[in-house]
């Protein structure tokens, strides 16, 4: 070989060494999947989680259809909740008096809560002020409540214009159904 | 793998670092928890009590109800049934499952029912009888209440709906 076919060669060797891989850093690549698998684990369990109004006992019951997150009327032992603000007292729900002709289940104080964001939703869903609401309100109640005021709730809401609810309860695995020990 | 052949875990701890931040600033307080629902299906409008009693008598081809009372389950139909089972407690659910199976063995056609519980009776017992009709099969479960001084009224209607049927 020439010496000057050499030189040729060693140029274009130099070139190109520096294109040469020399080690492939998958450090950042495991990072990644390792990022990736834990959301995907988190997000599959959360999924299936829907919050709890803090300080309700809810029932249990084995079936039922998959709760969502949704507008929220939570009522514990001591107030009545609509998401984030206390309404009124449970007392004050259980002794309130309806002012509505033909409707003496209505509680008023929650009426106008409930009217209030139906009317909000009748807005922005472009619904006219009679028309039923198709979003649901979802409903955790104390497993320690009356029927009676469960029953003035659902009317309350019903009359709000609330057409879908849902009785959101804890669900439980197996084993037998549950039941008081009455 | 380092010069040294170490593993570099400065990336691992930058991105736990990044998961651990933004899992605090996305903390509501909210308790979660793997929650069941029982949809109720409201009609649209109001309706008087006579009507309502009428209209759910042109729906149902057997009138199916079961009663809870403070002490005790009822279970009626329009074919002349009327039984009674004593107390609310798991035996008196199972008893209740039981006959309740019966029916729906005996009316395959009918897979409606209304439950009317009493003033004084816990939201808890109304869900165990509730879970009960589900398990059977019941997949229009009605709940009635006892409006004041007036017949009973079928206010809300349970539909079937996800894994309750």
């Amino acid at each position: 070989m020439s010496r000057a076919r050499e030189a040729r060669a060693a140029r274009r060797a130099a070139q190109f060494a520096k294109f040469r891989i020399t080690e492939l850093n998958l450090i950042p690549l495991v990072d990644t999947f390792v990022s990736i698998v834990f959301f995907a684990l988190t997000t599959s369990t959360v999924g299936e989680l829907t919050p709890i109004v803090s300080g309700i006992s809810l029932p249990e019951s084995r079936v039922g259809a998959v709760a969502h997150q949704q507008l929220t009327l939570g009522i514990t032992n001591t107030s009545v909740r609509l998401g984030d603000h206390v309404i009124m007292g449970i007392g004050q729900a259980a002794s309130a008096q309806s002012t509505i002709p033909n409707q003496p289940l209505v509680i008023p104080q929650l009426y106008t809560a409930l009217k209030a964001t139906a009317d909000s939703i009748r807005k922005e869903k472009k619904l006219r002020p009679d028309q039923s609401v198709e979003t649901p309100l979802a409903i955790q109640g104390d497993k320690a409540l009356r029927y009676n005021l469960m029953s003035r709730m659902i009317q309350t809401a019903r009359y709000a214009g609330f057409r879908t609810l849902s009785l959101q309860v804890t669900r439980t695995e197996g084993g037998a159904p549950s039941g008081t020990g009455n | 793998m380092t010069a040294h052949g170490n593993i570099n875990l400065v990336p691992l701890v930058d991105i736990l670092t990044s998961i651990v931040f933004f899992s605090l600033l996305t903390y509501t307080g909210a308790t979660l928890a793997a929650l069941t629902a029982f949809d109720l299906s409201l009609p649209p409008t109001v309706v008087s009590a006579p009507s309502a009693v009428r209209n759910d008598q042109k729906l149902l081809n057997l009138l199916l109800a079961v009663r809870i009372d403070a002490d005790k389950l009822q279970v009626e139909h329009s074919e002349g049934m009327r039984q009674q089972i004593a107390g609310l407690g798991p035996q008196s659910m199972d008893q209740l499952e039981a006959l309740m199976k019966q029916v729906r063995a005996r009316y395959p056609q009918n897979a409606d029912v209304l439950v009317v519980p009493t003033d004084e009776v816990s939201y808890d017992d109304v869900i165990h009888v509730l879970e009960r009709l589900k398990l059977v099969g019941y997949r229009g479960i009605s709940l009635g209440t006892r409006a004041r001084g007036e017949a009973l009224i079928p206010a809300a209607r349970l539909t079937a709906a996800g894994g309750a049927r």
